[in-house]
């Protein structure tokens, strides 16, 4: 199982591979904001602390939304749009900005 | 001074008033009670280049809207439209302004692109404005600045260099109908700017302070919202009043240091109210909180708001009456809608006699608004056994830790 440490809430998720992010932080109850769930309003942002290997490749949609926000984007993914990707191995996630 | 469609009122050298007054609107976004109806201020800056359009107004009230601005300026003169929010009731006249002022350029925010697809089915030309993004006019310097989340994704606020104006889009603003417009001539609207704030911010409130943060660089002669009242005679103390509103000292957390829990319930045959006890106990016997009940049945809903605001954890218990959470309940948590919940923590619990689902239905209503649920609902049959009211102890003194910061290991 990896483990999804979701920083801001002090959660710890083990986790299968092909799970969302969504799933896992909505499951998990997570402080974290969603709204169109589609890749459209940005809201999901969240700043992948490690890990960022472990989870899906960003579509050229998310890299296109992405490019709205200021700033580096490099370690920013949609939650909405990225799912693990491994089966060990760790991912911190970090959404209060 | 009255104004009416053929007149234009000035906001300072180079800005006018062009919106449109809503006397007799009553309900605003169904949530907001408007005595005295509102306004949707759009404002023409002009500079020796070319003139900006700060926003329009809701779609009904366009003619007025185009009546004001073409006292003050040629359409071909328009450089630039900023729309500082999308919501209807500021975008209602764009389409037509654009196929009016073609040579304008569109201005907004990275996160009102997709919304702007959303409101207007047309495909339209835009620029993106982030922090720090500035246009010119000539002599009038137009300087951008990211303020979402107030109360859209979309928001932004911008600042004129030259005549210290901030166009704070909805913040700072008021459902409050005067024509008099300054914050000095009108009557006394600080009721309606508090309960604006109150129903519009208040989710926010970290937005807020992100946005005050970017105001401080600026020296500010007027704020210029888009709703009521122009603030033009200290604009300091409104952006210290949404300061202090927003800031995380509260009444409590002036004195103390602890943390809160909150247990609200109701009870028909006293069960619901014995394992709200328990739970009451469990959760105050943990080091650093303080955790205290209140019966649904007298709590007045006014209060429901500030209760639920200063609680780290709020949890909830019902009976379950016709397969249903009783309606108190139900207000409760629809008081949310008015503050941030992200992070709070939440819990539910009942006694049932037959049924049941209240407990389930309430842990389901949290999670849409957002709680974090760390724990399963409790709830039990009828008269609560010493060892249900134990686990009752338990389960209070479990979140109670969570509040205090241990963390949660789960599977998925």
């Amino acid at each position: 199982m990896a483990i999804v440490f979701l920083k801001d809430d002090n959660i710890k998720v083990n986790v299968s591979s092909g799970k969302t992010m969504r799933q896992i932080a909505q499951k998990a109850g997570a402080s974290m904001e969603f709204g169109c769930r589609v890749g459209d309003c940005i809201t999901c942002v969240a700043s992948v602390k490690e890990g960022m290997e472990y989870l899906t490749s960003k579509s050229p949609k998310e890299i296109k939304a992405l490019e709205l926000l200021e700033g580096d984007t490099q370690n920013l993914r949609l939650m909405c749009q990225c799912s693990v990707e491994t089966s060990e191995g760790e991912i911190v996630i970090s959404y209060s900005f | 001074m009255s104004l009416v469609e053929d007149t234009v009122t000035p906001v300072s050298g180079s800005v006018h008033f062009i919106g449109a007054f809503d006397p007799k609107i009553r309900t605003f976004d169904i949530i907001m009670k408007t005595a005295n109806g509102s306004s949707y201020n759009s404002y023409l800056v002009r500079g020796s280049e070319g003139v900006c359009v700060m926003d329009t107004v809701k779609k009904e009230f366009s003619d007025t809207f185009f009546k004001r601005l073409e006292l003050l300026c040629e359409y071909d003169e328009i450089r630039y439209i900023v729309l500082h929010h999308l919501e209807p009731d500021h975008s209602g006249a764009l389409l037509e302004l654009m196929q009016r002022a073609p040579k304008a350029k569109l201005i907004i925010s990275g996160r009102a692109v997709m919304m702007l697809k959303g409101i207007i089915k047309e495909d339209i030309a835009f620029e993106i404005a982030n922090t720090g993004k500035t246009i010119s006019l000539g002599d009038k310097t137009i300087e951008f600045l990211s303020t979402p989340f107030l109360h859209w994704p979309d928001t932004m606020s911008s600042y004129l260099h030259e005549e210290k104006i901030l166009f704070s889009g909805d913040v700072f603003g008021s459902h409050y109908y005067d024509e008099r417009l300054f914050d000095d001539e009108v009557g006394d609207f600080s009721y309606a700017f508090k309960y604006y704030y109150d129903h519009i911010m208040r989710p926010f409130k970290q937005y807020v302070l992100q946005a005050l943060n970017l105001y401080e660089r600026f020296e500010i002669e007027i704020i210029a919202p888009l709703h009521g009242p122009v603030l033009r005679s200290n604009p300091q103390f409104y952006i210290q009043e949404y300061a202090r509103w927003s800031s995380e000292a509260k009444f409590r957390k002036h004195a103390f240091s602890h943390k809160m829990v909150s247990i609200f319930y109701m009870s028909s045959y006293d069960n619901t109210h014995k394992m709200a006890e328990k739970i009451t106990e469990g959760a105050d016997s943990i080091d650093g909180l303080i955790a205290s009940m209140y019966d649904l049945a007298s709590l007045d809903e006014s209060n429901m708001i500030d209760l639920l605001e200063e609680s780290d954890a709020v949890i909830v218990g019902s009976p379950t009456i016709n397969g249903d959470v009783v309606k108190p309940a139900w207000d409760l948590l629809s008081c949310m809608a008015f503050l941030e919940s992200n992070g709070k923590i939440g819990a539910s619990f009942g006694s049932y006699g037959w049924t049941g689902e209240a407990p389930e239905m309430l842990h389901d209503r949290m999670r849409w608004l957002k709680f974090r649920l760390p724990v399963k609902p409790i709830k039990i049959k009828l008269i609560p056994t010493d060892e249900e009211l134990e686990a009752c102890f338990k389960f209070g003194s479990e979140i109670g830790e969570i509040v205090m910061g241990k963390m949660v290991e789960m599977e998925i």
